[in-house]
């Protein structure tokens, strides 16, 4: 019996056999350690966002692709691979040409009516006057009034008999009468049709626009637009030079919401229209759920909707590699 | 055996009173077709659109789903949807494997698209044509798909000439018989300040008017078997120059705005000469505009060119999902369903068009008794539905939800050429065709 065990401690060759044992009991807690603990906290929290876009925006997603490339129809369970002859139909389609120069086009102009409405409707809304905080209650409707409701309210304006635009134009002497050539027919000629859908889509969401672009205004900070102020800058040098680049993350996230809600926008289109008169509001969102849904081809329906993807991706490509590189 | 020399004739008397009572009551339960009883204690859930009468909705949702349910001890829920919504409603159903029992398709019917996931219901289809004297022709291509019947078609919607018989008058015009006359009466009166108008739009009204003048010029999209395309002809040139015509003539370009109430509209402002649409816009006409409603008549189905009339409707068809888990009391509600078709047109002021042939032997409920509509009881025998003079198929339903044929005569309308507008036109049905068949 060695002093060791006299003391009631292990041999020393035991107690190096319970040091070199204690590793491993070691390793098996590593989730106690702070660092573990600060990942395992982080993942936990981040886990339904997370759960979130793999279940309600992966998934899908990845349902759309297949859907895209197979011979899917809303009555056959059965679906087979068909490669790209969806996309190749839909490229064979007059239409789906239409459609997609229509969209580029809805997508651009409602992009720069926005812009110049919201920033001007921002400005305003900073200004100090009475009842400003109704008004920014009331600026606000637009956005949050069911769409249908909207939506048949302005197609009660344009109706070609009783659009009460006409009435007040005419009123005015600004046009003819009711059934003379200056009436216009908003909803029936091509380019006033087209015209009428993107200002209803404007009319929508320029208060959002506006909205997130006062909260970036009211985010800069007075001491600095003073001292520009000091220094002789005049009201778009300091726009140019000191509120833009402050709140450019907050701008470029806008852009990406309003690109992807005005691509997307079927509603506008659908309600007032349907595409017509002679395909010349057809949007690819529209033209995807009539050959989707409506004519039942899922698998066709699903290439055109796709089609989308590579018109919002350079705009999602730039924002999201923009605020990265503000971000270092 | 009975032995007949001891049949005396106070016995067989009471022998053949005893049969009669026996033979009584067997029709008598027949007549009140007991339910069986395995769907008492079930529910049975409906879906079906938001009726143009909002009066036929309360009946059928408050009166005659809730008698029938009381009787047979089902709970029956209804729920209305827009017609437009119906397709979408339907795909979502399908996709879930759940959903209502039993879902109305109006217009646009997708049995085709759907038949493999429905309940064969050819037994109460013969039934009901059995015991009401058979369908109208056009009834069974709607539902019918490999010799099988996918659905009931319950109800069709007419789209007469509704004209204003005052200024028709006035102007010593005829009743607009044919296509020729209703052009006339619009060249005339236009310059009066009553035009004309048809949808030049993409809307189903649309579909229906413009299909209506193309039939009845003796064109047709696609054969009776539903193959082989047929657009390319020299009736499609006839009725698309004739549509020029028409518009140039008689309309002003509102109709390319127009959707499917804007025509209602237009006649209850007085203003219109004469529109092609259902009654409905003949019924708001008498809610809104009493003087014009009197003055307004309702005309048949203009002859085209060589003397054919062919009216397109709107088809309504009530189907039941295979994945019903209460089939039984679907069919049963079906069966029972089909011989309300009279009390239908009741509730809808005539707007419902009966299949079944003794409901539509004259006269007809609503429509028989009012000498102005008297006429709609001549339709059912020229009454055509899309894809006529064949079946609905899925390459038509594509043709229909795009608007290919209105926008065929909406670019004629608008100047293009009628050739270039027919090598268009029959491009994107090839288009169709071909994918349908390659898939």
């Amino acid at each position: 019996m060695t002093t060791a065990s006299l003391r009631g401690g292990p041999e020393p060759t035991a107690r190096a056999a319970v040091v070199s044992g204690a590793a491993p009991a070691t390793r098996r807690v590593w989730w106690r350690t702070h660092t573990a603990q600060r990942h395992i906290f982080g993942y936990t929290l981040l886990a339904p966002a997370a759960l979130y876009v793999i279940l309600l925006v992966g998934a899908p997603f990845l349902f759309s692709l297949w859907l895209a490339v197979s011979d899917a129809n809303v009555g056959d369970p059965v679906a087979h691979f068909v490669g790209l002859d969806n996309f190749r139909a839909a490229w064979e389609m007059d239409t789906f040409w239409i459609a997609l120069r229509n969209s580029i086009v809805f997508l651009v102009v409602a992009a720069i009516f926005k812009s110049l409405l919201g920033t001007s409707l921002a400005f305003l809304l900073l200004q100090s006057f009475r009842g400003k905080k109704l008004i920014r209650g009331l600026v606000v409707i637009p956005f949050t009034l069911p769409i249908a409701i909207s939506v048949l309210s302005w197609k009660w304006m344009y109706d070609s008999q009783f659009s009460v635009i006409n009435w007040v134009l005419s009123r005015l002497g600004l046009i003819g009468t009711y059934g003379s050539e200056s009436w216009p027919v908003w909803l029936g000629q091509p380019h006033l049709a087209l015209a009428a859908c993107i200002a209803v889509n404007v009319w929508r969401t320029f208060p959002f626009s506006a909205i997130v672009l006062l909260a970036g205004f009211t985010a800069v900070p007075l001491e600095v637009l003073d001292a520009a102020k000091v220094d002789g800058c005049s009201f778009f040098q300091r726009f140019r030079h000191i509120v833009t680049p402050m709140i450019f993350p907050i701008l470029m996230i806008g852009f990406l919401f309003d690109t992807v809600f005005t691509l997307s926008d079927l509603s506008v289109v659908y309600l007032l229209t349907q595409g017509g008169p002679g395909n010349a509001t057809k949007i690819l969102p529209v033209l995807a759920y009539q050959i989707g849904i409506q004519a039942g081809n899922l698998g066709r329906g699903a290439a055109i909707a796709m089609m989308l993807v590579p018109l919002l991706f350079p705009a999602m490509f730039l924002v999201l590699r923009n605020l990265k590189r503000r971000e270092w | 055996m009975t032995d007949v020399t001891t049949l005396n004739r106070r016995k067989f008397l009471s022998v053949a009173a005893g049969a009669g009572v026996a033979g009584g009551s067997l029709l008598t339960m027949l007549e009140a077709r007991q339910a069986p009883a395995q769907i008492r204690g079930t529910t049975l859930r409906i879906l079906q659109w938001s009726h143009f009468i909002p009066a036929y909705d309360a009946w059928f949702d408050n009166t005659y789903t809730k008698e029938w349910g009381d009787k047979n001890g089902v709970k029956v829920r209804v729920d209305h949807i827009p017609h437009l919504e119906l397709p979408a409603r339907m795909a979502a159903e399908y996709a879930a494997g759940a959903g209502h029992d039993i879902i109305m398709n109006g217009s646009s019917i997708l049995t085709r698209l759907y038949y493999k996931s429905l309940a064969d219901v050819s037994d109460i289809y013969g039934q009901g044509g059995k015991k009401h004297g058979g369908w109208i022709p056009s009834a069974g291509p709607l539902v019918e798909v490999e010799g099988k019947q996918y659905g009931i078609p319950m109800f069709y919607i007419l789209l007469p000439m509704l004209y204003r018989k005052d200024l028709f008058d006035a102007n010593g015009l005829k009743p607009p018989d044919t296509w020729e006359l209703a052009r006339v009466a619009a060249r005339t009166l236009k310059p009066k300040g009553h035009p004309t108008g048809i949808q030049f739009s993409q809307c189903a009204d649309a579909n229906l008017n413009w299909r209506s003048l193309l039939f009845s010029f003796g064109g047709a999209e696609a054969d009776p078997s539903g193959e082989n395309i047929l657009i390319d002809s020299k009736e499609m040139r006839e009725a698309l120059r004739f549509a020029k015509a028409l518009f140039d003539e008689g309309m002003t370009p509102e109709v390319f705005s127009w959707d499917d109430a804007s025509d209602n509209r237009f006649l209850a402002s007085g203003v219109g000469c004469w529109i092609h649409d259902a009654i409905s816009a003949y019924r708001t006409t008498e809610d809104t505009n009493p003087d014009v409603f009197k003055n307004t008549s309702i005309a048949l189905e203009p002859a085209g060119p060589g003397g054919k009339r062919v009216s397109v409707s709107a088809a309504n068809v009530y189907m039941i999902w295979k994945f019903s888990k209460n089939q039984p009391a679907a069919k049963e509600f079906l069966t029972h369903f089909m011989d309300s078709g009279k009390e239908g047109m009741v509730q809808s002021r005539g707007y419902n068009m009966p299949y079944l042939l003794a409901d539509a032997q004259k006269p007809m409920p609503i429509i028989g008794a009012d000498p102005k509509m008297q006429i709609l009881q001549d339709f059912p025998k020229i009454v055509a539905f899309y894809g006529y003079p064949g079946p609905f198929t899925t390459p038509i339903q594509e043709v229909v939800n795009l608007f290919v044929l209105p926008d065929m005569f909406t670019r004629v309308a608008r100047g293009q050429a009628v050739d270039d507008v027919v090598k268009w036109g029959a491009g994107e049905y090839r288009r169709i065709f071909s994918k349908h068949k390659r898939a």
